[in-house]
């Protein structure tokens, strides 16, 4: 009877590979947006779905398939894992606090026993196993997606127009002119003197830009990715470099310049740059990622004005247009994309009313309309959602001015102290510039409640979240 | 009337009253399109397309039953009230005994009719709400479900003890869920294990009517055992979704499950085809007779499944729909089983005799 077991085993691994119960998700998202809450909350809902069956809406949990899950070993050993008992810990410390943020790529990888629902798929094995890699990554690394076919004299004409501007001249004005001031002619003998002058002065024209961004919370071309969150790079030279914004310059014909002057120098740097660093990237995340989620924190969106909306539409318009590639795009050519679902989630949901959620999620919806759009054209499944991965707070219904409101209660972050919060009417569209001024509306955030590691941690619609994302590989 | 251009300025009082008519005829008419604002639960309902529905009878057409049904109560009263003095003269005991009994004729028809029309009036109550839960489905809505799955738990708790299944329910539910997903979680809680409870019902009723005609000497007698079984399978199921028929309100349920029958069966036909043609070759080698119970039963159970789906508060998902495929595979183990053991039986039977004669 050995053969006849041998055949079973080989039968089942056979199934495995082709059904493919691997899934690898991607979640990215800007700074600030929830990522490294996200996947803390992601895992701990997973790990504790075998015994407790909370995901309602998670169709293998409700149907009482899954038998266990654990964490375990990613295979890609060159990334760094994802600390996830760590902040578990920092979650349920005395002084509760948030999981720290990651500053460059982070994986995870979980596996999931389920009892196998499909009725002919049953009788060739009865369990089976799905891996689910978790990837993390800077939203702000997608924006590099143009970079890559554009010319070092292609970048510096497009940074030149963009520094133009009333508003960013206040930050950069200084180090344009110095920019300006250099001989990109002149040979220069010693490499490490000239390496070290423009060290210093790409980090002058970092510290501008980063500056004018913090303001303004506006993602241009003229601040690489890998400027803003250097990941592992941190001071490697081939960060070191800034754009040529002399006119006379870029009318030039750039053959005739010397080997060792500053503007071949620059020129080496962005183009390794572009190989070494963002192909290799979009290689890695895009050709073997099969479900990609995007956070976008709307609240913050809502409470700051009109600008920095208009900004962060068009940053995310940017940043999905890495997944609406079309059938003869570049971009398919290169790397051959595999993402078939796509969910964008307006992250922290629990500081906004129940009844409102429908609100959050339209005006986000409509916020990324036109880039949905796009992306579902070639045939990804794109689905939005209100969500919040660690809720804060609970619906709570009160009385106000003789009318019935729906509140949230939470901790006040500062004092500690239990409050009921009524932010005001989310808007369920994008408004005028004057409505927008007229938007009286406040998110405060709340401060952690009280967790424990036995128990799974309070979440708004993980359940629907991992049922988009993994549900059909439970079959 | 004059075709000159006219300008209205906003500061002119007179001219204010009428624009904010306009911007509230544009607001409100927003409202009902959003969805979640609340009164889309009406509005939307009048404007799905629909087929006018023939109310333009002539009268005299339209009189055609209840005059008939008035002409015969009359006439047959009075014949009644005729018999009953014309005992009454002959003998009073006779008389008011019989008397008595057409009392109590009247009294029970009476009461019966009433509580048809009391089932009648719940069956069309499910269906309203069954529009409602679907109207509340399509929309993102908030606060409006609990009330009317807390009505349609109160009307199924009156006939089924569901604490469980409630208490899964009140579990799962959160604080932040929509409509549409207090629908769907009270849908896989409650009313999944309701649904697990009509599929045992219809499978019995199914299997056992399968069986008698198996069993049953007369066609006459089939006819029978089809109606009587199948009015208790619908009286069992219905009390089973909180709205009870009764025999007279069941005519009107009836006539719909059996419409419904015809209408949508036929998609399920085609896609049970495949099957039923795969089962033929076996059916064929069982007697005709068990063959017909098949038959009976199937269409039993197809019944039953109707019903479920008229009864049901929440209408099935594309994905939870009970399918036939289950039941008629009890059916025909039922039946199959019951053919070998009378062969079995006859076998033995004879073997004994056999032996006796030697």
């Amino acid at each position: 009877m050995d053969w006849l077991n041998k055949i079973a085993k080989k039968s089942s691994d056979i199934v495995d590979r082709s059904l493919d119960r691997n899934v690898r998700v991607a979640v990215t998202g800007l700074s600030h947006s929830g990522k490294t809450a996200f996947i803390t909350s992601f895992i701990n809902q997973l790990l504790h779905a075998p015994l407790t069956s909370q995901l309602t809406f998670f169709q293998a949990d409700s149907e009482n398939r899954l038998r266990g899950s654990k964490l375990s070993q990613h295979n890609e050993l060159h990334i760094p894992g994802f600390d996830y008992s760590g902040a578990i810990k920092r979650l349920t410390n005395e002084t509760a606090k948030w999981p720290l943020s990651t500053n460059g790529v982070s994986q995870a990888q979980l596996k999931c026993r389920f009892n196998v629902k499909h009725s002919w798929l049953k009788k060739i094995q009865a369990q089976s196993t799905v891996t689910i890699d978790i990837v993390d990554y800077p939203g702000e690394w997608l924006l590099d997606l143009p970079l890559l076919h554009m010319s070092f004299k292609d970048w510096s004409k497009a940074c030149r127009d963009y520094l133009k501007s009333e508003r960013r001249q206040e930050y950069t004005q200084k180090i344009a002119s110095t920019i300006s001031n250099q001989n990109y002619q002149s040979q220069h003998q010693d490499e490490v003197e000239l390496s070290e002058s423009v060290a210093r002065l790409s980090t002058e024209y970092k510290a501008a830009l980063l500056d004018y961004r913090a303001d303004y919370n506006d993602y241009g071309l003229a601040l690489p990715g890998r400027f803003i969150m250097p990941g592992e790079l941190k001071g490697a030279p081939t960060l070191d470099f800034f754009p040529v914004l002399n006119d006379d310059v870029l009318s030039l014909d750039w053959e005739q310049f010397e080997e060792n002057s500053l503007l071949r120098t620059l020129e080496k740097r962005f183009d390794y740059y572009k190989d070494n660093v963002i192909k290799p990237f979009f290689n890695e995340y895009f050709s073997r990622v099969d479900r990609q989620i995007v956070l976008i924190d709307t609240c913050t969106v809502l409470e700051s004005g009109y600008e920095a909306y208009q900004d962060l539409k068009l940053t995310i318009e940017k940043l999905l247009e890495g997944f609406s590639y079309g059938r003869a795009h570049w971009l398919k050519r290169l790397f051959a994309p595999s993402i078939d679902k796509l969910m964008i989630a307006s992250t922290k949901a629990d500081l906004v009313p129940p009844d409102q959620h429908a609100a959050l999620e339209s005006f986000m919806q409509k916020m990324v309309a036109q880039a949905k759009n796009n992306v579902g054209y070639e045939g990804v499944e794109v689905e939005t959602m209100a969500i919040s991965a660690i809720a804060t707070s609970e619906a709570v219904a009160t009385e106000h001015a003789g009318k019935k409101l729906l509140c949230v209660k939470g901790k006040e972050e500062r004092t500690g102290e239990s409050v009921l919060h009524y932010p005001g009417i989310v808007p369920d569209k994008p408004l005028s510039r004057q409505h927008w001024d007229e938007l009286e509306i406040d998110f405060s955030a709340f401060a952690l409640p009280n967790l424990t590691p036995d128990e799974p941690l309070p979440q708004i619609r993980m359940d629907k979240v991992i049922q988009f994302l993994l549900g059909d590989k439970f079959l | 009337m004059s075709d000159k251009p006219v300008k209205f300025y906003s500061k002119d009082k007179a001219h204010q009253a009428a624009e904010k008519l306009v911007n509230e005829a544009v607001t409100s008419s927003r409202a009902s399109d959003d969805g979640f604002q609340g009164q889309s639960l009406a509005t939307t309902k009048a404007s799905e397309i629909q087929l006018l529905s023939d109310r333009k009878k002539p009268w005299y057409k339209r009189l055609f039953w209840p005059s008939l049904s008035a002409f015969i109560i009359t006439a047959a009263g009075y014949e009644a009230y005729q018999f009953v003095t014309g005992l009454l003269q002959e003998n009073w005991l006779l008389g008011s005994g019989v008397g008595l009994l057409a009392g109590i004729v009247v009294i029970s028809g009476g009461y019966s009719l009433f509580k048809g029309w009391k089932a009648r009036r719940r069956f069309k109550h499910r269906q309203t709400q069954q529009q409602q839960f679907e109207q509340l489905l399509k929309g993102k809505s908030y606060g409006q479900a609990n009330q009317l799955i807390a009505s349609v738990t109160d009307e199924v708790e009156q006939y089924v003890r569901i604490e469980a299944l409630k208490t899964s329910y009140e579990q799962k539910k959160q604080q932040v869920h929509n409509d549409q997903e207090l629908i769907h979680i009270y849908s896989s809680s409650v009313l999944q294990g309701l649904d697990k409870m009509a599929l045992d019902v219809v499978t019995k009723h199914a299997s056992e009517a399968a069986a008698m005609v198996a069993l049953s000497p007369l066609a006459a007698a089939d006819m029978a055992l089809v109606a009587w079984r199948s009015s208790k399978m619908i009286e069992q199921l219905s009390q089973l979704y909180g709205c009870p028929q009764t025999a007279l309100g069941r005519f009107e349920m009836t006539k719909r499950v059996f419409k419904n029958m015809m209408l949508a069966g036929a998609s399920e036909l085609v896609a049970d085809a495949g099957v039923e043609l795969l089962g033929k070759s076996l059916t064929a080698t069982i007697s005709a007779k068990a063959a017909q119970g098949i038959g009976v039963g199937v269409l039993i159970a197809r019944m039953g499944l109707q019903t479920m789906h008229l009864c049901r508060p929440i209408p099935f998902g594309q994905d939870d729909k009970p399918k036939l495929g289950q039941i008629r595979k009890s059916v025909y183990h039922k039946v199959v089983g019951l053919v070998k053991t009378a062969s079995a039986g006859k076998a033995d039977k004879s073997d004994d005799a056999i032996e006796k004669k030697k």
